[in-house]
């Protein structure tokens, strides 16, 4: 339960800080970290790895790394982060 | 006697299902050495037939301005030789090597979960078949291989071809991901004990890291045949450039998952030669512990090298060094197996049998093709390389000259293990010669007039190019590699009828299962042995190799009790017809694939919930016990919860696709509505909030069940499932919301991106939902219990992880637009 008060307690924030223009430019640092917060209390807590057999981790966070290092891979090949050298690959 | 065969009178009690007999056995059979041959043998005759279309090609270009075949036959013909041995062949025989031998190799009776074994086993077959009938109806896929989009869009590719070969590509997926769930679960799960991680054989080592890699390879390809299905049937534009959508997308998320195939292909070999040689030269396996690292390491390096399939795609000068500098890095591990296994040989009291000189051929075959394989690497050559014969050349090197090769070496080996009967050495000999100087007669010459330019996939050529020579010798080789084949046939045909008798152990092995009957048992080992060291069996039988302080294994032999054999069930063939429906009714009507999945849910919650029985009641047998006990393995951990786990891990890469090419198209859709016009936060706080709180009374679910309570369990289940539909309904609500405000499937990309992201998102909930519903069922019947409280906990696993999904999701599409 009191997992469950964070977790509401996070998605309050998140939609708060939406909602704050003065917050604009530093909106995506935030929301990502509260994000990645929310998935962690999930994760540690009710998947209950935290406690569990170091193994339940280990087949769990070695996809999610892989999963995201392939995400920012294709945003930096697409344009979205950094530069691959060339223009032409972006967006639009 | 075999080292760990029991006499009869000591023998323990062996609880089994009488078995069907003749066809029926076969049909219901989840005996893993049974589905191993049953793979084998499927495998093989795809091969044969991807070898006669191979065989078609070569007799169309042995001559200048051939007139054997059309243009468009020649392009099915290439697609299906391609597809047919990558899919159809070559991952099989390795499935084919895994089934029979993993749990032998780890002193296990059966792998973790039979059923789902027997499963994978009929969707492959069904998949194979259904491709294939593309023959048939004439319509056989033509856009090679790999399926480059656009060729495999509407406009380019009219007809079912393209259909027939991304529909058989998904429905042949689901086979390899299921299989590979089991076999880490098996390997993880069902050692015996004493077999610690660096005792392993070293082929459950190659298959550790080559099952990894499906399951994580194969999830970003499936989303790229899903958006290619949605391209096709439903009019999205995911890879055409027309509707803002980019081809590149397609060769991305394709390699991403084909880069790792080739270790998914040349592993397995990898592990067959890897017991092959230290057998043959009567020594161990050279520095056993860099070649376990090394195997790992191009594992973890092979998710990190597939745009170098890409240079000519222009993607710059810092991502072509990027994945240059890491394509070049993985020829260090792979070197490093390969100077192991000819120090292995070297100093060794080499007994030269066939095994060994096919595995002595890999190498070297192998050699060749990795050396090609790093001039690829570098982007100025590759450019002058690809899509020339050269690279032709370098991976039929690596796959036909490196993991066909191995996988004879395996066959050769196993073969009397599996049957009794040793194969004929010196046909096994003339085979070996014959493919050989066959196949470096076929792919060496593709070098040279790769070099000349001629490029791969030309139907004919002019006769003034000066290649006709070099063609010629190429199909004469290809002539030659037939012949070798034939051998092979007649020498397994006439050791089956009179081979010689192999006896438990022909080979002076090392490994566990050279220490029971050939052909094995049902159940394997009578006794589970205790494993102190690796090599453990050949140590037993070498008592002055073993040293001080190392006791005869035969000594350490636990009894475990009674064995329980699982029982054969209808279901896996059943519920793999129900998915052979359902692509099939994709082909023919809508109404027809809806059809197909109802049957398939239907069949899949039959054998589901198959084994659970009323208290009281005899269940039927399952993974080597009927008793919740022995889902336990060797490490404690359940099977089921390890293996929900493993599936979660797969699922990771699955949403992270999707979640990336949402990302990826963020902003290039060519007309609104756009995010910020259509996005509804608020009701979507709203709905995250529910489904955020279903995750707590899941928590209070599986508390209730650990405390013994039914009751109160079923309520919190009752209670989270609700909750799952009133998040499904916000989500019906927010699509038709969508759609009033013009924002369908096809109107841009955004719109298609999120609705299957989104779409995918709410199939999952709707699947835990059922789950759910089907648990609080089953509790109230008294077919699940306190004792399965291991039930309980997997669903909710499955449920929280959706949730962290949405968690996801929530932030990266509705708050950051």
């Amino acid at each position: 339960v009191v997992v469950a008060a964070f977790l509401l307690a996070i998605t309050v924030m998140e939609v708060w800080v939406f909602y704050i223009p003065a917050l604009a430019r530093v909106l995506v640092p935030i929301l990502l970290l509260l994000s990645s917060a929310k998935f962690a209390l999930v994760a540690m807590f009710y998947m209950h790895l935290r406690f569990d057999h170091p193994w339940f981790s280990y087949v769990f966070v070695g996809p999610l790394i892989i999963a995201v290092t392939l995400a920012v891979s294709l945003l930096w090949l697409f344009g979205h982060i950094g530069t691959t050298g060339i223009r032409g690959l972006g967006p639009g | 006697m075999a080292t760990f065969e029991a006499p009869a009178a000591t023998l323990p009690a062996v609880h089994a299902r009488t078995e069907p007999g003749g066809l029926v056995a076969w049909l219901t059979t989840v005996d893993h050495k049974r589905i191993g041959i049953l793979y084998g043998v499927t495998a093989f005759a795809f091969f044969l037939v991807a070898g006669l279309e191979a065989l078609l090609i070569r007799l169309q270009l042995a001559q200048p301005d051939g007139r054997v075949l059309s243009a468009a036959t020649f392009n099915a013909l290439f697609t299906m030789h391609g597809t047919s041995m990558v899919f159809l062949a070559a991952m099989p025989l390795a499935s084919a090597m895994f089934n029979y031998l993993v749990p032998l190799l780890i002193g296990a009776r059966d792998v973790a979960f039979p059923r789902l074994n027997a499963f994978s086993y009929w969707v492959f077959l069904l998949g194979g078949l259904f491709i294939n009938a593309s023959w048939l109806t004439g319509t056989a896929p033509d856009a090679g291989w790999f399926g480059y989009a656009p060729l495999t869009e509407k406009p380019f590719s009219v007809g079912p071809h393209s259909d027939f070969w991304l529909l058989g590509l998904i429905f042949l997926g689901t086979s390899s991901i299921v299989a590979s769930l089991n076999f880490l679960v098996t390997i993880l799960n069902l050692r015996a004990p004493g077999m610690g991680l660096l005792r392993m054989p070293i082929f459950a080592w190659n298959t550790i890291v080559t099952n990894v890699l499906i399951l994580l390879a194969f999830p970003p390809v499936t989303v790229a045949l899903v958006f290619l299905l949605f391209d096709r049937f439903f009019g999205t534009s995911f890879y055409l450039p027309a509707g803002g959508g980019s081809p590149v997308l397609w060769q991305h998320l394709f390699w991403i998952f084909g880069h790792p195939e080739v270790y998914i292909l040349i592993l397995p070999a990898m592990g067959i030669v890897s017991e092959v040689l230290p057998t043959f030269a009567r020594k161990p396996l050279f520095g056993y512990a860099a070649v376990v690292y090394a195997t790992a390491l191009i594992g973890f390096l092979g998710f990190g090298v597939w745009a170098h399939h890409m240079f000519a795609v222009g993607m710059g000068p810092i991502a072509d060094s990027a994945f240059a500098l890491t394509s070049m890095l993985i020829a260090i591990p792979t070197g490093i197996k390969i100077f192991n296994w000819l120090a292995t040989l070297w100093g060794g009291s080499i007994r030269l049998t066939t095994a060994l000189w096919f595995a002595c051929g890999f190498i070297g075959m192998f050699t060749i093709g990795g050396l090609s394989g790093i001039m690829h690497a570098s982007p100025p050559v590759d450019l002058q390389q690809t899509d020339s014969y050269f690279v032709v050349a370098h991976f039929h090197y690596v796959l036909f000259g490196g993991m066909i090769l191995g996988i004879f070496a395996g066959i050769y080996y196993w073969f009397p293990k599996a049957t009794g009967r040793l194969l004929d050495e010196r046909l096994g000999r003339a085979h070996f010669w014959l493919l050989l100087i066959g196949l470096n007669l076929t792919f060496f010459p593709m070098h040279f007039v790769g070099l000349m330019g001629m490029p791969r996939r030309i139907y004919t050529y002019a006769p003034d190019l000066a290649w006709t020579g070099w063609n010629l010798a190429i199909t004469v080789g290809a002539v030659v590699q037939g012949v070798a084949m034939l051998v092979f046939v007649a020498n397994v045909v006439r050791t089956l009828r009179r081979g010689a008798p192999a006896g438990p152990d022909p080979w002076d092995g090392r490994t566990l299962e050279w220490g029971i009957p050939s052909p094995p048992p049902p159940y394997n080992f009578a006794t589970i042995p205790v494993v102190r060291r690796r090599d453990a069996l050949w140590l037993t039988k070498h008592p002055d190799a073993r040293g001080p302080g190392l006791d005869d294994p035969r000594a350490l032999v636990v009894p475990r009790g009674p064995i329980h054999m699982p029982a054969p069930s209808w279901w896996p063939l059943l519920t793999a017809l129900g998915i052979a429906a359902l692509m099939t009714g994709f082909l023919v009507h809508p109404a027809a694939a809806v059809l197909g999945g109802l049957l398939t849910a239907a069949a899949a919650l039959r054998f589901g919930t198959e084994l659970l029985v009323p208290a009281g009641a005899a269940p039927p047998h399952d993974g080597g016990g009927a008793h919740d006990a022995t889902h336990i393995g060797s490490t404690g951990l359940d099977h089921r919860k390890l293996g929900v786990w493993t599936f979660i891990g797969s699922e990771c890469l699955f949403f992270g696709t999707l979640i990336s090419t949402y990302l990826v198209y963020r902003g290039r859709s060519l007309q609104g509505p756009y995010p910020r016009d259509i996005l509804n936060v608020p009701l979507i706080s709203v709905s995250t909030f529910v489904l955020l709180m279903s995750s707590l009374t899941m928590v209070l679910g599986v508390a209730a069940i650990q405390a013994g309570d039914v009751r109160r369990t079923r309520r919190w289940l009752l209670a989270t499932a609700a909750l799952g539909c009133v998040f499904l309904i916000g989500q019906v609500y927010e699509f038709n919301h969508f759609v009033h405000e013009g924002l369908g499937l096809t109107t841009n990309l955004f719109a298609a991106t999120f609705y299957v992201m989104v779409g995918f998102h709410g199939a999952h909930v709707t699947v835990g939902v059922v789950w759910l519903s089907t648990l609080v069922y089953l509790l109230g019947r008294g077919r699940v219990g306190p004792r399965q409280e291991v039930l309980v906990d997997a669903a909710g696993l499955y449920w929280h992880f959706v949730d962290v999904v949405w968690i996801a999701i929530f932030t990266l599409v509705y708050l950051i637009q």
